[in-house]
């Protein structure tokens, strides 16, 4: 009977793994680092757990984890409640029809499909908020910000990957 | 049996249905969150306040360890560096002790002559100092979350200073954690002055790095170089606090560059002047 308990335990944790080490990567994220610049070139780990999860393991990331991580998010981040869920929402729709297609696939594949559906997240993000303040942000920055967020790509990715070798079973 | 098939049958259409429309739901709910934020109801103000309570403990508990890390990178850079900055401190300490003999002689001045005119001084500022344990700063928002415990002193719009001047004001109020946004966010506005010409304008933040002056009169004397300060005027901010220095005057823009570096706070204070303001009316407004 114990053991039954600690079986269900066991298993109900690794379906929440993905979700519960996006929140724990995005909260790392956050953490004021005194490197120069460090503050301004933060990679969207929201995207990039969205992107690697529903890839990977479709079955353990759904769209109700991507709509709770994005809303982690925007409890954390200054913008306006319910952007980082659009924002997620927007890559989860691109991605419900490619992900089979990048299944599988060699890594530069899927990093190279991340550089496009993630440029698209990041464009819509720009534009709802510009019209949410009723101004054009500053797009050069958002540009940057994008860059780097595929830059950092490889490394979230190897981060996850371990997460999802080593923690989590194929069969849960 | 017919019955049940049919029930069967109905529940798992109502299931396709609702995975249908579910994206579509959860689509509507974050653009009623952003409608519910762009009103500043106090539904959302205080749901915000304790969500933000909530989270940051997780973050804080990873500052220790990240700060630590980011330690070892500093001494060593800052090693380097020992000797130039001895000297350049050496050099710095001659003339603020110069100038620190002037003040003490205007201070016994001042005081003086305040008496002579029955001038009546502002009340005293009480300060708070409150440690960062999460930043977040690029096209979207710029923003800090500072541990100010379990103070009931911290209300929302009172300034935040850092060693060098204004760094930005409180933005939400939590029980343990106080969300502040920088004068860098696209949210502030903070009305100033040059401290030269007493030209007044409004700091306005881009999610840049340095946030620029907008209603400055048209014929207004402006020099890259000139000091920004706070002007006072709206009564939420006390005039005179240092901000920034002008570093370009286009026709269209007029930049500024903070003098705190806002990518590197780790202590800030949060400073009550006793000054209600706008915030104060708005409050009696609701």
């Amino acid at each position: 009977m114990q053991d039954d308990v600690a079986e269900n335990i066991k298993t109900y944790l690794q379906r929440i793994m993905p979700l519960l080490f996006s929140v724990f990567l995005i909260m790392l994220s956050y953490v004021p680092l005194d490197f120069p610049l460090a503050n301004n070139i933060r990679p969207a780990v929201g995207m990039v757990c969205v992107y690697y999860w529903i890839i990977h393991r479709p079955d353990l990331f759904n769209l109700v984890s991507v709509y709770l991580l994005g809303l982690f998010e925007d409890v954390l981040s200054a913008v306006p409640l319910g952007t980082n869920i659009f924002t997620l929402l927007i890559l989860y729709i691109l991605l419900l029809n490619l992900a089979r297609f990048f299944n599988g696939k060699p890594f530069i594949v899927t990093w190279y499909g991340f550089a496009i559906l993630s440029f698209v997240a990041f464009f819509a993000k720009w534009l709802m908020l510009s019209i949410y303040y009723g101004q054009f942000l500053p797009s050069a920055l958002a540009f940057f910000s994008y860059l780097f967020s595929v830059a950092a790509y490889p490394v979230l990715s190897l981060m996850n990957a371990f997460v999802q070798n080593y923690l989590i079973q194929d069969e849960v | 049996m017919k019955r049940r098939r049919s029930l069967f049958i109905h529940l798992s259409y109502i299931r396709i249905l609702a995975k249908k429309f579910a994206i579509v739901i959860l689509f509507l709910s974050a653009f009623v969150l952003m409608l519910l934020n762009k009103t500043e109801s106090l539904i959302i103000e205080k749901t915000s306040s304790l969500a933000t309570d909530v989270v940051s403990p997780m973050v804080d508990v990873l500052v220790i360890p990240a700060r630590s890390v980011a330690g070892v990178y500093d001494y060593f850079r800052e090693l380097k560096n020992v000797h130039k900055d001895n000297q350049q401190l050496r050099e710095e300490n001659q003339k603020l002790l110069a100038l620190y003999d002037k003040a003490r002689v205007l201070e016994v001045e001042n005081k003086l002559l305040s008496g002579l005119l029955n001038y009546v001084p502002p009340p005293a500022a009480e300060f708070m100092t409150a440690r960062i344990i999460a930043e977040e700063g690029d096209a979207f928002s710029h923003s800090v979350i500072a541990y100010t415990g379990n103070s009931n002193r911290v209300k929302k719009g009172q300034v935040v200073l850092s060693e060098r001047g204004v760094v930005g004001r409180v933005d939400k109020v939590g029980q343990m954690y106080s969300k502040i946004i920088l004068i860098t966010d696209i949210n502030s506005r903070i009305p100033v002055m040059v401290e030269r010409t007493r030209v007044r304008g409004i700091l306005a933040g881009d999610n840049t790095s340095m946030p620029k002056m907008i209603f400055i009169p048209l014929d207004a004397e402006l020099e890259a170089g000139d000091r920004i300060v706070t002007s006072g005027v709206a009564g939420v901010f006390p005039s005179g606090l240092p901000i920034g220095k002008v570093v370009s005057v286009d026709k269209n823009s007029v930049k500024i560059k903070p003098y705190n570096n806002l990518e590197r706070l780790e202590y800030v204070r949060i400073v009550d002047y006793g000054l209600d303001g706008i915030i104060q009316n708005e409050a009696n407004g609701k």
